[in-house]
């Protein structure tokens, strides 16, 4: 419990500015990890909220590159300590690009598939599964 | 990993045009516009990768990413003609219950994670060394040391993660050939149209009398696409 309220005594310290400032000119792992995180969530945002697949899909593809940018900036990190490991990241990512590829041509066929079949894009319209 | 001087003005630049470039992804009415700023935030994500040293990803990601599956994405809004429908979807954000729930796991996912960044707090930051060359760095002004930019071994990255694809990862690799093959055969066979079924030879009788029995293929598309198989053949 006492980690979940963790920033917020943070920012009764009084320090966060300076740190923020520090932060700001002197962007750390952490920052892309936020970064990652935002863009992660505004995929969420966009597969939760929106209608047309098609745009669903273009959401997914957000959280795949939002991955991807951990994925890289864990790598770097590791890369400055020395770690043998260290390009595994980068590894991971060609992986994750080639699945996001073969899934954008499965998907995108089985939207044109589904088009010719019901005049539809629109996900609250394909409910036949639907219980 | 700390940057200084351009690279943090960079890597500020680059990560609010990924954010905005994400949220109007999302947010933008038109799916062709939507694609437009995915890829504007596909170009961003790749400036990051440029910026963390992983050149050859950032090549993989515009060719991969903006040249393929983006064009890709186009061609198939163009298919469906999504513009003739969009009139019919009143108001963007209009189911509540979808958004609350996007706004609270968001809310949850940045709030965990800030929490689990501050409590290793002591593992992220700059050891006392780094923290000194941060310091002889901010006095250099906004000159960089290469070895510490990784401007100039942009090969030898790419070196390294070739090796790494092809000495530990060659079965994954191997694998991901198959699975691009498979994504290909899996998207013809899903695109094809009744017709070409038709034409393929290794059509059942059964679902063609079917077909016609329901209505949906005319005698004459049966017979034409019966010619068509012959002239294949």
């Amino acid at each position: 419990m006492n980690t979940l309220f963790t920033p917020a005594l943070y920012v009764l310290q009084g320090s966060m500015l300076d740190n923020m400032k520090d932060g700001v000119a002197h962007p750390d792992l952490s920052k892309f990890l936020i970064i990652g995180a935002l863009l992660f969530a505004v995929g969420v945002a966009g597969v939760l909220t929106r209608r047309n697949i098609i745009v669903i899909f273009m959401s997914i593809e957000l959280i795949l590159n939002a991955a991807n940018l951990n994925f890289i900036a864990f790598s770097r990190y590791l890369q400055e300590t020395g770690s043998v490991n260290a390009v595994a990241g980068q590894v991971f990512t060609v992986f994750i690009i080639v699945v996001a590829a073969a899934e954008a041509a499965i998907g995108l066929g089985l939207v044109i598939a589904l088009y010719r079949n019901r005049e539809t894009i629109f996900v609250d319209k394909i409910d036949l599964l639907k219980w | 990993m700390v940057l200084s001087g351009w690279e943090s003005v960079f890597f500020w630049v680059f990560a609010l045009a990924v954010l905005v470039a994400g949220l109007l992804t999302v947010m933008a009415r038109n799916a062709v516009h939507s694609a437009l700023f995915l890829i504007s935030a596909l170009v961003s994500v790749a400036a990051l990768f440029v910026l963390l040293g992983a050149e050859f990803i950032a090549g993989v990601q515009i060719l991969v990413y903006v040249g393929g599956v983006m064009v890709l994405f186009l061609f198939v809004i163009m298919l469906v003609n999504v513009g003739a429908e969009e009139r019919e979807q009143e108001e963007l954000f209009n189911r509540p219950r979808q958004v609350t729930a996007a706004v609270c796991f968001a809310a949850l996912l940045v709030l965990g994670l800030f929490s689990a960044i501050r409590q290793s707090a002591g593992r992220f930051a700059p050891s006392a060394e780094e923290q000194q060359s941060t310091s002889t760095r901010a006095a250099d002004g906004t000159r960089l040391r290469r070895a510490e930019t990784r401007v100039s071994n942009i090969s030898e990255d790419t070196q390294r993660v070739g090796a790494s694809l092809y000495r530990y990862g060659a079965l994954p690799f191997e694998i991901a050939s198959v699975l691009l093959l498979v994504a290909i055969v899996g998207s013809v066979l899903l695109a094809r149209t009744s017709k070409q079924e038709l034409a393929a030879d290794d059509v059942d009788p059964q679902v063609v009398s079917e077909l016609s029995a329901a209505g949906e293929l005319t005698p004459a598309e049966i017979e034409e696409a019966a010619h068509a198989h012959a002239a294949e053949v």
